[in-house]
């Protein structure tokens, strides 16, 4: 409404008084004195509703609306008639008296020296209004419903994520707790999880490992690497990789067990296991197969490397005895390169066959013009054994007249060159082997009892091949390995039919049978395995039946001994020899028919 | 009787209308019908010995629609403010109408209420919130429009608190 020229207009015009009551505004003014509200002209239709019959024109603002009496009560600009400023009090709502409600709206107009009221009830205009802020409001506070809807959502998929979170977490402490050595692979190898063993057993300190490549990590060999990458590669849902070795701050032996993620395919699971303590033992096994150039892992071979040990620690002589083809060398040549004399000769010397005067010589040397044929001075093995060992094979084959010049070297470390009267020292350890029971020989006369006593000081009895079979694939595969590389076949492991046939002959041979065996199969075998056909006839024909044994069994060649040793102690009195053993002259009788001696 | 004038004061949607129905004629609706300009309606209360004729200004809500009128504030003794627990932004708008409030009418005694504490499972306003209104030294109470719950308190607090803080000669019949 604008301030119009209501001045001009009598307010008793019967046209605008029509016109303000359509337009549902009451016109009042205020009463100098009493200072209550007058209608002026005609009342508009919510004035009945309102305030009362239309012969009712006085209205009593406290009484009738609080909010008006504010209003009018106010400090308003309106009240200067300069200003000339018209403002509205803004909408307000009263009962209609019939239930419902009216919504009003005032102007006060100062004018000259009248004030004059205007009370608008807004109609549909407003109402319009209304419904649209009505309908925004509903809208906006729906939208929240669904905001915090989401959100809700969201919150619940945090929390879910929180949890899940929280078991992962568990699982990983588990892990950590269990020391299990795990890592997870992406589909590219990228490392995505590793936990502390794992990164321990790997030699890596940092954590910075997750999201690198494991080639970029694994500290293993180049070899190992491609094997890796296979089994990575392959299509199984657990394998084994490995052992591998890490080649870190702290080297370890690690196997790796491969899982496919059942969740993630392409993602690998790595459970690692350290396999270093395993590793060290397997390879102390492996070491014990074979010792120096002996081949073997039965208990009596395990037996002989100990005594070899022992023997090589100390400086005396040995007797090493055992069958033809024990390798009685070998034991001989392991002993020294086991010994402080390792750096110096060994020199081995077969004694069988050979005469008085040759042997001699060979022994000690001799000075030019000694005998016939000896055109220059020349040195025995012993001069040439200076400082190391000297094997002597056969030593049960020594004439009488050398085991007593054998003898005196041994005892005073001196030797004295044939055609020679001053006696050379020397500083030889004698090893000396024998597939006699010297002690028999000892018996029968044909050999020194002092020289026997001074040579066997230290003994290494080494079991013929039938007395450890189980060393026969072993040493049968090591013969083919070396013999394929000499003669540059290639021949497949052996099958187990052929290593039984191998493991049921009695080998009177023994080891040096054994590898002329394997070597006439790898001659006679016309494709890359070697079958039972290709073996010596003597082998294959007679499986399972024993030759008989020129070796007497240990426990056996023991008490042999002893009652040999009792019967020379005796000079050959039965009766004598008997009480020297405690047992009555009838036992011993037994016993020597039993073990077969016959003294002489 | 003495009569005071309590403006109530918040965003929309709060349950300004819905507490002053609640507690002049104890009736409440679910439907929600917006509050466009202003409702006066008449309560007494007894404020200790004293009873006075609260009259209450049932204001519209604030938002982006409508703004409060300064001066539908003035000559008020004293103030309601109401937030919805359920929805955190009333919180704000009661922050920024209080300052309004102490701008017009002064350090007049006021009263806050987080309504609609019937559905405190969907707050989203929390406990630190309110430790921080409290920090303010606002009075903040809980109650429910729909079940009536801390109405009756709402307003008596109000009331006693103004007749506390007026002398008697001061007042306006
Ligand atoms: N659950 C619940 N709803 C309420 C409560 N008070 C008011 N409401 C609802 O909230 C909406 C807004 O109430 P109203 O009093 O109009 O709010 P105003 O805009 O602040 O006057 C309406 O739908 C009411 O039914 C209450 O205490 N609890
Ligand atoms: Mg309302």
């Amino acid at each position: 409404m604008r301030h119009q020229p209501l001045h001009s207009v009598p307010s008793d015009d019967p046209l605008f008084n029509r016109v303000l009551s359509t337009l549902d505004i009451a016109v009042l003014e205020r009463d100098e004195h009493s200072g209550e509200f007058q209608l002026q002209g005609m009342a508009p239709e919510w004035w009945h509703m309102r305030v009362g019959p239309e012969s009712c024109t006085m209205l009593d603002l406290a009484q009738w609306s609080p909010f008006l009496r504010e209003y009018v009560a106010a400090d308003h600009p309106a009240w200067t008639a300069e200003s000339g400023t018209v403002e509205k009090s803004g909408a307000w709502t009263e009962s209609d008296g019939q239930g419902g409600t009216v919504t009003l709206e005032a102007t006060v107009l100062s004018m000259e020296s009248r004030t004059i009221l205007l009370i608008e009830r807004l109609g549909s205009g407003f109402e319009q209004m209304r419904a649209i802020v009505q309908r925004a409001r509903e809208c906006m506070l729906a939208e929240d419903v669904t905001v915090k809807a989401h959100h809700k959502t969201e919150t619940r998929l945090i929390n879910q994520l929180e949890v899940s979170e929280r078991t992962k977490d568990g699982a990983l402490a588990l892990l950590q707790y269990l020391r299990l050595a795990a890592l997870v692979l992406d589909e590219h190898g990228r490392i995505t999880f590793a936990s502390d063993r794992g990164l321990e057993l790997l030699g890596i300190s940092t954590r910075e490992v997750i999201g690198l490549k494991w080639e970029e990590v694994f500290p293993i060999h180049q070899q190992d690497r491609v094997i890796f990458r296979e089994m990575i590669k392959a299509p199984s849902d657990r394998r084994t990789a490995g052992p591998f070795y890490i080649n870190s701050s702290h080297p370890a032996w690690i196997e790796l067990d491969i899982h496919r993620d059942p969740r993630h395919p392409g993602c690998h699971i790595l459970v690692m296991n350290d396999r270093t303590e395993l590793h060290a033992l397997r390879r102390e096994l492996n070491e014990q197969a074979s010792f120096h150039d002996l081949v073997g892992k039965s208990p009596a071979m395990l037996r002989v490397y100990q005594l070899v040990r022992d023997v090589a620690s100390v400086d005396t002589t040995v007797l090493i005895e055992g069958e033809t083809g024990t390798g009685k060398e070998l034991i001989a040549r392991a002993i020294h390169s086991s010994s402080g004399r390792r750096n110096k000769p060994f020199i081995a010397a077969n004694c069988a066959g050979l005469t008085d005067s040759i042997l001699t010589s060979q022994l000690f040397g001799h000075r030019r013009g000694a005998f016939t044929g000896a055109v220059n001075d020349q040195q025995g093995l012993f001069e040439a054994a200076e400082g190391g060992t000297l094997f002597l094979d056969e030593i049960g084959d020594i004439p009488p007249p050398v085991q007593t010049a054998l003898l005196r070297v041994l005892q005073e470390k001196e030797i004295t060159r044939l055609g020679e009267s001053r006696p050379r020292k020397v500083d030889v350890r004698v090893l000396a082997a024998t597939h006699h029971n010297l002690s028999e020989d000892v018996i029968r006369g044909s050999f020194r009892a002092d020289l026997l006593y001074r040579i066997r000081i230290a003994r290494v009895q080494l079991p013929p091949l039938r007395e450890r079979r189980e060393d026969i694939p072993l040493l049968a595969h090591s013969f083919l390995m070396t013999i394929c590389a000499a003669s540059g076949k290639t021949i497949d492991p052996l099958s187990p039919e052929t290593l039984h046939g191998l493991m049921s002959y009695v080998w009177p041979g023994n080891v040096r049978e054994l590898r002329s065996a394997i070597e006439f199969a790898v001659i006679s075998c016309r494709r890359a395995e070697v079958s039972l056909s290709d073996l010596p006839p003597e082998i294959v024909g007679t499986p399972g039946v024993p030759t008989l044994a020129p070796w007497i069994p240990l426990q056996d060649r023991d008490e042999k001994s002893r009652l040999l040793a009792a019967l020379s102690d005796a000079k050959g009195n039965r009766t004598e020899a008997a009480k020297r053993l405690g047992v009555s002259r009838a036992t011993f009788y037994r016993r020597l028919v039993e073990l077969n001696i016959q003294p002489r | 009787m003495i009569q005071k004038k309590i403006c109530m004061l918040g965003g929309f949607a709060v349950g300004k209308t819905s507490l002053v129905r609640r507690f002049v004629s104890n009736v409440f609706s679910d439907h929600y019908q917006t509050t466009i300009g202003v409702t006066v309606e008449k309560k007494s209360v007894m404020a200790g010995e004293q009873g006075v004729l609260l009259m209450l200004w049932d204001l519209y809500g604030e938002d982006e629609f409508q703004h409060v009128r300064e001066s539908y504030l003035r000559g008020s003794s004293g103030y309601i403010v109401v937030m919805d627990g359920t929805r955190r932004a009333t919180l704000e708008t009661a922050l920024a109408l209080q300052e309004t409030a102490v701008k017009t009418m002064g350090p007049v005694p006021f009263v806050s209420i987080i309504n609609k504490v019937d559905v405190r499972s969907q707050w989203e306003i929390d406990e630190r919130e309110i430790e921080q209104l409290r920090a303010r030294g606002w009075t903040v109470l809980f109650g429910s429009a729909k079940l009536g719950q801390g109405v009756e308190e709402l307003f008596l607090s109000v009331a006693t608190q103004i007749m506390q803080a007026v002398p008697l000669s001061s007042e306006r019949a």
